[in-house]
């Protein structure tokens, strides 16, 4: 796992870790006292830079001096190298004093990510696809933009991509949800009925669950919502604290025709997965055994447990189970902030699921993603037969920036869920094909060469909201040549070897978006592939966001894990750059990024996008297309 | 009652020592408390000084912890709107240090009092892990300008009872 321990407050883990005070590293520049003569610099080294990635394009490459190269990408050049940080900063003077002017700010909004007007939300609730439409409800704070008392927001759509935002579905009107109407999901009757469960927190803040249902079910837009006279359905059982039980999932048939859920909890630091049956969403009761419990792992948050087909192409619905099929169990880790997955076998008569592979287990194992991306959950849209996947992805900046903005928190970008049909270990996933609508003014690059050590600027209309789908492939001889290995390299590790200012022979090489020309403000995506003493390739899939912003009150981590790249594979990469949110996904989907970012300077005209290599010996040939995408509706 | 009796004076030996174990017991409780925190000093300082911390669980030292944070961060303002009359250079940074610490006492900390009340400590700690990125988002913001920061202690201050606070919210997980 990329993430640090709990209880290292040195160095507060990946979800709120921003960059430490400075050490009088001489990081920070001050102020300039000789304005005209750091302008003289200013001017020579822009030209210089300029000239020098000129150079860069072209068949016949410059002499290049491959440390001056890597210096571009690194921190800044110390002062042995004649040029100090503080020259590369553009002298903007009252404009440029404080970080948050409300121009940076307005740049956040995405362009087609869901999110609500204002003020706050977080975990996607009962998304379902009934009578036409796609529906989203999610947990929202009407008050401010920061957590408080949650009701159910809602939106429709069409497309998964244009919404129309509707009413507040549920509010905390009854003594059962006072305190909040939490996270829930729907189901889908075969009768076309639709039932909702969801957790109330109680006047007394007891964590239970109630059933409600549309007040006209033949109302395809859902506006009106009936809480059921007699709830709570459901209380915390004997063994189970008030505060840990919670998000019922949707419900799925046994073989006895009764209903069956899932809620996460747990037993001391044990996670574990509740299951209730019931015939009617009104009375449930209490199996024996749990779906399946993982030591050490903690609260289970917004369980999701679902079919995936092994053979097909399709999504499946909920309650399908059979030889053909496998199951993910998934669950949000409060310990940690992240979604974790795992594929195994479901005993349908035991209630009881298996995983696969128990190193691989829920909470231990794999990640939906390796970014910022939590409370996710997954529906059948039956329209499409495919499992959708929606995802909260919070602010990593100060909660006085969300308050100046007024806003705080996206949905991804809604993706399909796939059994990983090669590996067969993982799923895969990627953004719904509706996304694609949006894109427009395609940028193609084919077959540039990249050097060990070079940046090359990509020219285009526009880079805050882009769609990029690239392929690379290493120069072999330099693959095979390779003698100088060590273990070492393949114990890289995205969040601490020093992003993409840090050189292995193989790596790193990708695409920086939301670039200053300068690249005093980049966010490179890349692989950083590492070979072993045994001669097998392994690559590492990251996102950068060390140097996403000269604002010092942003996250600046790094994130990423190994991506399985399979013989005869190039590496792929398609990276969604929408404002303040890039979402990256290598080898279709098997590994996924998402990153918030906050540039200040990279905005509006000033954001560009570069490729680059800065391996020090592997020469990189690269492949792009490069959509600028249209504004949906959000 | 005889109070002389042996019997009586035994009773109310042990009544006393009953007393006297089960204060002892919240205070190591408390002190155990704290030394899972970066500081435990300032830990126990903070939830020694609210009496009710004797009869308090987990949750509720958390509350306290929370309640100081917000009792630094009011104190903090204050000094931001003195600094603005005695220091008027300063001004365009402290008013940026005024929104950080407007957001700590706003909305941070009512955030986490209600996260804290409902069992959902992650937002808690959220509130509080934002409230020590504000102190510390203040302190840098006037060497980024080139001035010498007139609330380094207090910035400090802040910065270390919101990890001590985080700290103790994270056993709740």
């Amino acid at each position: 796992m990329a993430s640090s321990s709990p209880s290292d407050l040195e160095n507060p883990h990946a979800t709120c870790s921003y960059a430490p005070l400075p050490g009088g590293t001489g990081d920070e520049p001050t102020v300039s006292r000789h304005p005209k003569k750091s302008a003289a610099i200013f001017l020579v080294c822009a030209f210089l830079s300029l000239a020098f990635v000129v150079a860069l394009i072209g068949v016949d490459k410059a002499e290049l001096n491959t440390n001056e190269a890597a210096v571009v990408l690194s921190r800044g050049r110390g002062v042995d190298k004649g040029v100090s940080e503080k020259s590369f900063r553009p002298l903007l003077g009252a404009e440029n004093s404080y970080p948050w002017s409300s121009n940076m700010l307005d740049w956040q909004r995405t362009g087609f990510h869901f999110q609500p007007k204002n003020n706050w939300m977080n975990d996607p609730n009962g998304p379902v696809f009934y009578k036409g439409w796609y529906h989203l409800f999610y947990q929202y704070h009407p008050d401010a933009p920061v957590w408080g008392k949650i009701v159910w927001g809602h939106a429709v759509s069409k497309d998964l991509v244009n919404w129309r935002h509707l009413p507040i579905a549920m509010e905390t009107d009854q003594w059962y949800d006072e305190q909040g109407v939490w996270t829930g999901s729907a189901t889908i009757l075969p009768d076309g009925q639709l039932v909702v469960l969801y957790t109330g927190s109680t006047n007394e803040s007891v964590q239970v669950q109630n059933l409600a249902y549309p007040a006209d079910p033949s109302d395809p837009l859902l506006i009106n919502w009936v809480k059921y006279p007699g709830n709570p359905v459901l209380v915390p059982p004997p063994g189970i604290d008030e505060k840990d039980f919670r998000d019922p999932t949707t419900a799925w048939k046994t073989p006895e025709g009764k209903w069956r859920i899932t809620i996460g909890s747990k037993v001391n630091k044990t996670g574990i997965s509740l299951v209730y049956d019931t015939e009617d969403f009104k009375s449930f009761e209490l199996l024996d055994q749990v779906l399946h419990a993982v030591p050490g792992t903690g609260m289970w948050e917004c369980v999701d447990f679902y079919p995936i087909s092994k053979q097909g192409e399709n999504g499946l619905d909920t309650s399908i189970d059979g030889p053909g099929v496998k199951h993910v169990v998934k669950a949000s880790m409060d310990d940690d902030r992240n979604d974790y997955y795992s594929i195994g076998t479901y005993d349908a008569l035991k209630g009881k699921w298996t995983p696969d592979n128990p190193a691989s287990d829920v909470g231990i194992g794999l990640r939906y993603d390796y970014g910022i991306y939590y409370a996710s959950k997954t529906f059948y849209d039956q329209d499409k037969q495919r499992r959708v996947l929606w995802s909260w992805i919070k602010e990593t900046d100060t909660e006085a920036s969300d308050i100046s903005k007024g806003w705080a928190s996206l949905m991804g970008v809604p993706r399909t869920i796939l059994l990983d049909k090669k590996t067969q270990t993982n799923i895969i996933q990627w953004p719904v094909e509706e996304i694609n609508r949006l894109r427009t003014n395609a940028t193609v690059f084919k077959n540039l060469v990249v050097e060990a050590g070079s940046l090359v600027p990509l020219e285009l209309p526009a880079a805050s909201q882009l769609d990029i789908v690239a392929e690379f492939e290493l120069d072999e001889a330099t693959v095979m040549r390779l003698n100088d290995v060590s273990d070492a390299d393949v114990a890289y590790d995205c969040a601490k070897n020093g992003g993409a200012a840090t050189r292995g022979a193989l790596g790193p090489f990708g695409i920086t978006v939301l670039a200053h020309e300068g690249l005093i403000e980049h966010t490179p995506v890349y692989f950083y592939v590492a070979k072993g003493v045994d001669g097998n390739l392994k690559t590492f899939f990251c996102a950068d966001q060390s140097r996403s912003s000269s604002a010092m009150d942003v996250d600046k981590s790094i994130y990423g894990n190994v991506v399985p790249v399979m013989k005869g594979e190039k590496l792929s990469m398609r990276i969604l750059v929408d404002h303040s949110i890039v979402e990256s996904f290598a080898q279709g989907g098997r590994t996924c990024i998402t990153s918030r970012v906050y540039p200040t300077k990279a905005i509006y005209n000033n954001a560009q996008v570069f490729l680059f290599n800065n391996a020090t010996a592997a020469t990189v040939t690269a492949s792009l297309s490069i959509w600028q995408m249209k504004s949906a509706q959000i | 009652m005889n109070f002389s009796s042996p019997l009586t004076i035994l009773f109310t030996l042990l009544l006393l020592h009953e007393t006297l174990y089960s204060t002892m017991a919240d205070q190591k409780f408390i002190e155990n408390t704290c030394k899972g925190t970066p500081s435990p000093n300032l830990c126990l300082k903070i939830l020694l000084a609210n009496p009710k911390s004797q009869n308090s669980d987990l949750t509720d030292l958390a509350l306290i912890g929370v309640a100081a944070v917000k009792d630094k961060g009011v104190e903090i303002i204050r000094q931001i709107v003195a600094l603005k009359s005695s220091k008027p250079k300063l001004r365009p940074t402290l008013n940026y240090c005024e929104e950080a610490y407007h957001a700590v006492v706003y909305a941070d900390v009512p955030s986490s009092n209600e996260a804290l009340r409902g069992g959902l400590a992650k937002f808690a700690e959220d509130g509080m892990a934002d409230s020590a990125v504000e102190s510390q988002a203040c302190e840098r913001s006037f060497s980024e300008h080139g001035w010498m920061s007139p609330m380094t202690d207090s910035n400090k201050a802040m910065n270390d009872v919101a990890n001590v606070v985080r700290a103790i919210i994270r056993m709740l997980l």
